[in-house]
């Protein structure tokens, strides 16, 4: 019983750990409030490559490993970061399509998005900066 | 060839650019490659080299380039340098090297064309079948994907379309390829039995498509593909062998699942290969190989994964035990050459970002997907043996 609490305890803090929600961030200049998850999915995962407009898609992502990374392909996406690291290399590798931009910190990435015209990533919850716009996700 | 030889051209004069990048056009410039050497040990026949003796034999460095000059246009290319045993001794070639254009981009899918020398979309691997990271051991499973005649599906000069669908119901993919196949003297060994005074040359068009459906969030992924095509043998004056035609065509089924820590993936493979007017020291014959796995990798870390497969390929699915070919043979062919049966256990594990190892053991029953360039004499041939191989990757 014991044992069950205390994995119940342990259980309930990783939860809490990873509460701390992701907002998908996009540049400013982008003419959208909302996307689905299943067509965020496809930014992200870079099968969709344009945007509406006919803009190129730029991806930003933190390392595969980065905890937000981990938990916006999760929460926010429902895929699994190795999933999405397969896709990218299956492109990369045959020809049809590029790698998304990583970078090491969530600076980085706001900085990135902010400055980058089709811009499309991450940051936690309730960030601010210029240039750059949380997109609701249904 | 002209064709791809331009775009190669175009694309490496980039690469100076990309120091001085400055404008948009340049923005968008990639550079991504790979390197990995592999030590492989066997206890019996040769695998990649003299394996018995412990063989380096296996070397494999990729470097590409990919722009994006307009949103609906994209230029890739990638230069392969190989070494796998007596397959391929050292070989610099050019992997891929394609114009890709956006035709049709909404937000229910998109459709375009390749143009240039472009991967044959077959399986869940032969498009990357280089890249150590995509693969999921240190060897294919080669009951499905055939070393000894990989170039000859690996890719196409021509062109090819592409459509995508998406839904909330998941993701549907077609991709049709038509072109000229890469046919090498390992085509000769492997469908001809020897390297015989002639050589072989494309016959028709090579022609390969895949259709795969993906769930949404990709749990589940199931796929057709498959290839057609026909060789033929131009001999030398005098050759005993004849001006002959092989025909065959490649499928493949495949289904993989997705977990969190886990992925199942299994795939079943069915070639119908026809030989025809090579004369009367190779009858007319008309012969299906077949071959499966099944495939489990889970994560034992997150940088740690350890996979189990089995798996079981036929040179004559009519005939599986081999006795059948043995016999014709007169018991020059001994009948475990014509089936293999694999056990396969591979530990990988990502070091960091850019370096990974790879630990692998098999256990075989059979030598058929052995190529008989490096295994020439049947009667060294050993029909229980065992492969160990280490491999050292690094990638950016």
């Amino acid at each position: 019983m014991r044992a069950l609490a205390l994995a119940f305890v342990s259980l309930s803090l990783v939860w809490s750990c990873e509460l701390s929600a992701q907002d998908m961030i996009v540049n400013d200049g982008m003419n959208l409030t909302s996307l689905s998850r299943n067509q965020a999915r496809l930014y992200f995962s870079q099968k969709a490559q344009l945007w509406p407009d006919g803009a190129p898609v730029r991806v930003f992502v933190l390392p595969d490993e980065h905890p937000l990374h981990r938990s916006f392909c999760k929460r926010v996406l429902g895929l699994f970061p190795y999933q999405l690291r397969r896709v990218w290399d299956r492109m990369v590798f045959s020809g049809t399509g590029q790698a998304p931009t990583t970078v090491t910190s969530e600076k980085q990435l706001i900085r990135g998005v902010a400055t980058t015209p089709g811009a499309i990533g991450y940051a936690a919850e309730g960030s601010r900066h210029p240039g750059i716009r949380s997109l609701e996700v249904d | 060839m002209g064709r791809v030889a331009r775009i190669i051209a175009c694309t490496a004069t980039l690469v100076p650019a990309v120091v001085v990048a400055d404008g948009n056009l340049w923005d968008s410039l990639q550079l991504h490659g790979f390197a990995s050497q592999a030590v492989i040990r066997t206890s019996d026949n040769n695998f990649f080299g003299e394996s018995p003796k412990t063989s380096f034999d296996f070397t494999e460095v990729g470097i590409n380039a990919s722009l994006r000059p307009f949103s609906k246009l994209l230029l890739s290319g990638q230069a392969l340098y190989r070494r796998a045993g007596d397959m391929y001794p050292n070989t610099l070639s050019v992997d891929y090297a394609l114009a890709d254009i956006t035709a049709l981009s909404l937000d229910q899918g998109r459709a375009g064309l390749r143009i240039g020398r472009i991967k044959n979309p077959l399986g869940l691997y032969n498009e990357t079948r280089d890249m150590p990271f995509t693969r999921p051991s240190i060897f294919l499973p080669q009951v499905v994907y055939y070393e000894r005649v990989r170039n000859l599906v690996l890719a196409s000069d021509g062109v090819s379309v592409y459509a995508d669908w998406f839904s909330d119901f998941g993701d549907l993919s077609l991709t049709l390829v038509g072109g000229q196949p890469q046919i090498d003297g390992n085509v000769e060994w492997s469908f001809l039995g020897t390297d015989w005074p002639g050589h072989v040359e494309p016959n028709e068009t090579f022609w390969a498509g895949s259709l795969w459906y993906n769930t949404a969030g990709e749990r589940v992924k199931v796929g057709l593909s498959g290839a057609t095509s026909s060789f033929k043998f131009d001999p030398n004056p005098g050759s005993t062998l004849k001006a002959g035609t092989t025909a065959f065509d490649y499928w493949i089924a495949s289904f993989q699942y997705n977990a969190e820590d886990w992925t199942f993936s299994t795939e079943y493979v069915r070639e119908p290969v026809q030989w025809e007017d090579y004369g009367v020291f190779f009858p007319d014959q008309k012969v299906t190989a077949e071959g499966y796995y099944f495939q489990g990798a889970y994560h034992i870390r997150p940088n740690v994964q350890l996979l189990l497969r089995y798996g079981e390929g036929f040179a004559n699915r009519y005939d599986r035990d081999g006795t059948g070919s043995s016999a014709a043979s007169g018991g020059f062919i001994p009948p475990f050459s014509r089936y293999s049966k694999i056990w396969t256990a591979s530990l990988r594990w990502d070091i960091n970002r850019h370096l990974m190892a790879r630990a692998e053991y098999q256990r075989h029953d059979g030598t058929f997907f052995l190529s008989n360039r490096e295994n020439p004499d049947f009667g060294d041939l050993v029909r229980e043996w065992d492969v160990f191989a280490l491999q050292l990757s690094v990638r950016f």
